[in-house]
């Protein structure tokens, strides 16, 4: 039982992860709320969904990458470039403005229902370990996840591009000082940001088997959001922490003390580490001066 | 001249408001006018919170509904009296709204909408499955608000009363806005570090402004509960949330007046456009993203469009006499 529900947390928490991780990038950018990031990619989910049945279902993913990350450079550079030096509220306003026209904009073109969502390259099976049954879909959600964080972790370190994403991050006056074309690699991150995101929640939607127009928010911004304040604002080891810390409490909770009143719970549990360790679990690492 | 608009300006509004339901007697714009009074209080409440103190609060729903059901409740199931029941709703809000406030004065910026945000999700939860008492999401009936005996059952009758409601909160929120905890509250919103340098208690602060405006949110959650007879979890969502914090925002942050103009064209405009629902919040999210790339500050906020319109008017009148003293 414990190790199934373990299991069943840790493929959750893969997913969750994919999702903050794109989102994590760009909040730790420029920290800047950004409240449409699950409605935008919830636009490429939904391109991938439509084209999935008629041509290659990978040619389909890589469009639907595609489709969020044109999406959220063109919202970047239009609703939030301008905002920059305006404060708190206007962007996060603008954000918000953002979303309700993805979702707007979803609904018009694919309808409110919820579509039963299956893609035919994630073969059906499981693997049995010990009482424990393991589905082949969260052994490759779990690789994909692996994969796909290595991967982002290796180009922050070594490329050109990942070093102005993390000087950016530190300071932007100080970056656009060294020469760093800030607004090249702010609008870099907010596509990768949006593809990434895409890819979680095509795999969110594969978990679960569905697809709806609320997807965006409800599972992706806020629980994005949620991980990445968990973890530590702007920290790739945060995201990821943040983000399986996220799914562990919510099936534990469900688990073993209520399904009901699960949301109470893990937002009880998230309000009092909030006030208890506002920076979160690993927050970004930065020289300071002293 | 300009002082002349503005004496005048009160007097007018103030008497067109009363004798609207006179020449108004359709029954279905009276309730659109009374719904526009009551989010009109509670945009009032979202002022003080997000336009006087700069706290971004994006759960102000939940208080909206706790006042809704504490007011049905006392009112419906206990037979309370319902001038009480109705103050217990904004009180039962102020309560609560103190709990927040504890909670949320260590912290500010994105953890404070974070809080705001999951405590209003907790409430939610809490309507939906505490069957007992709120009924779950089946909702609740409750009915209209009585005085001794006498039920405001017409819909100008209640219009009066909504009227009469608006009118107290706002000079309440007015005189508030106008002492020193409001300009405690400005000080806290421009610099809190500053602000503490200057000897402003800003935790203390932080912590009465969530109660205040918790009060007046729950009592505009109570009048919509007995407005529309009807609560359900499902009116207190964080979109609904939102929706009311644009009210604010689309007539100006920090402006008064404008949270009742901002309340006026948000109810009034889905209304009228009723044709074209399913774009209504493509509507909404285009307003939103126009009004903060070009006017952040709302429609009569300091700076905002009426500034804008209004100097570019002076200006020009000043230009043409200068042109002709020459």
């Amino acid at each position: 039982m414990f190790l199934q529900i373990l299991i069943n947390a840790l493929s959750v928490g893969a997913v969750y992860a994919l999702l903050s991780i794109g989102y994590n990038m760009v909040y730790g950018v420029l920290e800047k709320l950004n409240f449409a990031h699950g409605d935008v990619y919830a636009v490429g989910c939904f391109v991938t969904f439509m084209l999935m049945d008629q041509i290659n279902p990978l040619i389909a993913i890589l469009l639907g990458c595609l489709v969020g990350f044109v999406l959220n450079v063109a919202v970047e550079r239009f609703a939030y470039r301008p905002l920059r030096k305006a404060g708190r509220v206007a962007p996060t306003i603008s954000a918000v403005g953002i979303a309700y026209i993805m979702r707007n904009a979803i609904q018009l073109i694919w309808g409110s229902e919820t579509y039963p969502f299956n893609m035919s390259i994630f073969k059906t099976g499981s693997v049995k370990i010990g009482n424990a049954v393991i589905g082949t879909l969260q052994i490759y959600i779990f690789v994909i996840a692996l994969v796909l964080m290595v991967l982002i972790s290796l180009a922050l370190k070594h490329t050109k591009w990942g070093q102005g994403i993390i000087c950016i991050s530190q300071s932007t006056e100080t970056a656009s000082l060294m020469g760093i074309p800030v607004n090249k690699v702010v609008a870099l991150v907010y596509g990768l940001g949006a593809a990434l995101g895409v890819i979680g929640g095509l795999l969110f939607c594969q978990y679960y088997q569905f697809i709806f127009m609320g997807i965006g928010f409800s599972y992706g911004t806020m629980k994005a959001w949620m991980a990445s304040i968990w973890g530590g604002i702007g920290s790739l080891k945060g995201a990821i922490v943040g983000a399986f810390a996220l799914a562990a409490a919510e099936t534990f909770v469900s688990a073993y003390v209520s399904s009901t009143y699960k949301d109470v719970f893990v937002w009880g549990i998230f309000i009092v580490f909030i006030l208890l360790r506002p920076q979160g679990m690993f927050p970004a690492a930065s020289a300071e001066k002293i | 001249m300009k002082n002349i608009y503005k004496k005048l300006c009160v007097p007018v509004l103030l008497v067109l408001c009363i004798i609207f339901p006179l020449f108004v007697t359709n029954s279905y714009a009276l309730t659109i006018a009374c719904n526009v009074l009551v989010y009109s209080v509670i945009a009032l409440s979202i002022n003080l919170i997000v336009g006087f103190s700069g706290q971004l609060d994006f759960g102000r729903a939940a208080f909206v509904g706790l006042g809704g059901y504490c007011s049905a409740i006392l009112f419906t199931s206990l037979h309370v009296p319902f001038i009480i029941a109705f103050l217990c709703g904004g009180l039962f809000s102020a309560l609560l709204g103190a709990f927040l406030g504890l909670l949320c004065r260590y912290s500010s910026f994105d953890y404070l909408t974070l809080i705001t945000i999951g405590f209003s999700e907790i409430c939610r939860k809490l309507f939906q499955n505490w069957y007992a008492v709120t009924n779950g999401s089946f909702g609740f009936s409750t009915s209209r608000p009585s005085f001794f005996g006498y039920t405001l059952q017409s819909p100008r009758s209640i219009f009066y009363f909504c009227l009469v409601v608006l009118i107290i909160c706002y000079i309440a929120i007015k005189r508030i806005t106008k002492s020193k905890m409001g300009r405690a509250y400005m000080a806290l919103r421009d610099d809190p570090i500053a602000a503490a340098y200057a000897g402003i208690d800003v935790k203390a602060y932080k912590l009465n402004n969530f109660i205040i405006a918790s009060f007046f949110t729950g009592i505009g959650g109570a009048m919509l509960a007995h407005l529309t007879t009807f609560i359900s979890p499902a009116l207190y969502t964080i979109d609904e949330s939102l929706i009311e914090l644009q009210m604010a925002i689309l007539g100006g942050l920090g402006s008064l007046p404008g949270s009742i103009l901002g309340s006026l064209i948000l109810v009034v405009v889905p209304e009228i456009s009723r044709g074209v629902y399913q774009y209504r919040l493509l509507i909404m999210g285009i307003m939103m993203v126009v009004l903060m790339l070009f006017a952040p500050n709302g429609l009569l906020g300091r700076g905002g469009v009426k500034d804008k319109v209004m100097d570019a008017v002076y200006k020009k009148g000043k230009k043409r006499q200068s042109e002709l003293q020459q």
